[in-house]
């Protein structure tokens, strides 16, 4: 065996060994992609990491943000990270900044660092969920509809509550919205009415540890994608299917290409979207489901015409099912 | 119109055991599926909504299924047909395609109980063996149309 090979052979080894040993921690760039991998992708997916001690004494400062809310492909992901007040600097030098000015590269190598540079793993703690696109379909078609914003708060909530739990002194949250920022405060401060509360537009831009929340929901998602298995047994090549926003022509012909009759989509994408709805009209077989009960009863009192209604013109009597069947829902069957 | 079942009983005995789902939807399309790969992939037992309910979606649409038997006493057929007659009075001929004594019932985003439309249709089966308790022998209804034969020969 050549040298070369050997190196091969090595790189290799430690690869399947980390797969193997480390599919329940993120430590570094390289182990986010086997730790999704590792989960269901049909269900969500929390993930926290370790609490600095530091957080744990001194007053902290929560950002969060989302990532991949428009896409019709893959998940949402929900970010947040936390450092103590004071530790503002070691986000600067780590780079956190508006993330959508940051290129993909320069965003993996900042998580990378958050989790590996000592002075930015003893103050920096984070969390993401990984809101499966299964999941967001499902939620979006319930019979009482839970919208996506819906979603998102409490996603949001959520990760902040697991960072409480986790021992997280926070004083001061910081959150990116895209809707109206009023209503989204108003939620969070009668679910957290201790802390300081600030929702903004583009608070990614403006506040680092938002950037630090962002960044990590972002890169999240970009692996998240990357590593994608479909257990429908779909395998395309290098997961090549676009930035899943509609207008993407990659995305638009990955949704052409992979209809099935019966089923649609597989379930990577988010049915719900109007994108994928329209794209089934004509290219796949009509379902119609027992639609929720909208219309509500109306009652006002018997109608007196309802005692003649039951004779035709030609004096002919229609008779109505008999009770007892027609509410057990049985009917007499001639045509098949 | 008459309809001919084209199998036996021994037909029957060999015939294959199918899996089927019983799903909320009306799907207009007739054709092959990928339900192992597509669908089942895709179910996951949830306690969280009572013992051995079951999880999956449908062109995003969230189900909560159940097992379910065929009631006690029947069985389960899928009968097709190569092509259905375009008149009405035509003979049909059914061929039998498989035979299950058990499913998996699907509701859409409920959970399945007694108010489902399916399990109160079943109570059918109940009325079925009330009206069929005494099976009408021959000579009972060789009498009752000889009583009727006489009262109208009294009546004319």
């Amino acid at each position: 065996m050549s040298e070369e090979e050997l190196e091969v052979k090595i790189e290799k080894d430690e690869e399947k060994h980390q797969t193997e040993e480390n599919v329940n921690k993120i430590t570094s760039l390289k182990s986010l992609g086997p730790f999704i991998s590792a989960r269901e992708n049909s269900k969500n997916t929390i993930y926290v990491s370790d609490v600095p001690d530091i957080c744990k004494e001194q007053p902290c400062m929560l950002g969060v943000d989302e990532a991949g809310r428009g896409p019709v492909l893959g998940p949402m992901v929900y970010g947040i990270s936390y450092c103590p007040l004071e530790s503002k600097q070691a986000l600067i030098d780590l780079g956190c900044a508006d993330s959508k000015q940051l290129t993909e590269e320069k965003r993996d190598i900042i998580f990378n660092e958050l989790n590996t540079l000592d002075y930015a793993t003893e103050c920096i703690g984070w969390a993401v969920e990984i809101i499966s696109p299964n999941v967001i379909s499902s939620s979006m078609y319930r019979r009482s509809k839970c919208s996506l914003n819906e979603v998102s708060m409490d996603s949001a909530m959520g990760l902040i509550q697991q960072a409480i739990d986790a021992g997280v002194q926070i004083a001061e949250v910081y959150v990116d919205t895209v809707g109206p920022p009023e209503k989204y405060q108003e939620k969070l401060l009668r679910r957290f009415p201790n802390f300081k509360i600030t929702v903004a537009k583009k608070a990614d831009s403006t506040y680092p540890i938002v950037s630090a929340a962002s960044i990590c929901a972002k890169v999240t998602r970009d692996h998240a994608l990357k590593v994608w298995k479909f257990p429908e047994g779909l395998v395309i090549k290098d997961n090549a299917f676009g930035s899943g926003y509609p207008g993407d022509p990659v995305t638009k012909r990955f949704l052409v290409e992979n209809i099935d009759l019966v089923f649609g989509f597989p379930r990577l994408v988010r049915f719900s979207w109007s994108t994928a709805e329209n794209a089934l009209v004509d290219k796949a077989y009509e379902m119609e489901f027992d639609e929720p009960d909208s219309e509500k009863p109306k009652y006002a009192g018997a109608k007196l015409t309802k005692f003649f209604n039951k004779t035709t013109k030609s004096g002919e009597i229609k008779r109505e099912e008999c009770r007892f069947l027609s509410q057990r829902h049985l009917g007499s069957v001639t045509d098949f | 119109m008459s309809i001919t079942l084209d199998f036996d009983a021994k037909q029957l005995a060999k015939s294959k055991q199918l899996s089927l789902h019983y799903l909320p939807a009306k799907i207009q399309g007739d054709g092959e599926a990928n339900v192992e790969k597509c669908f089942n992939n895709y179910t996951r037992e949830n306690p969280d909504y009572g013992s051995g309910i079951l999880t999956n979606s449908l062109r995003g649409y969230p189900l909560l299924g159940q097992q379910a038997n065929v009631p006690s006493g029947y069985k389960g057929l899928v009968l097709q047909e190569t092509e259905k007659p375009l008149i009405d009075t035509a003979e049909r001929q059914l061929r039998l395609t498989g035979q299950f004594d058990e499913f998996i019932y699907w509701n859409y985003d409920k959970v399945p109980s007694n108010a489902d439309g399916y399990r109160q249709a079943l109570l059918m089966t109940d009325v079925a063996e009330a009206l069929m308790y005494q099976p009408i022998k021959q000579e009972d209804l060789d009498a009752e149309i000889q009583r009727h034969k006489e009262s109208k020969k009294e009546n004319s």
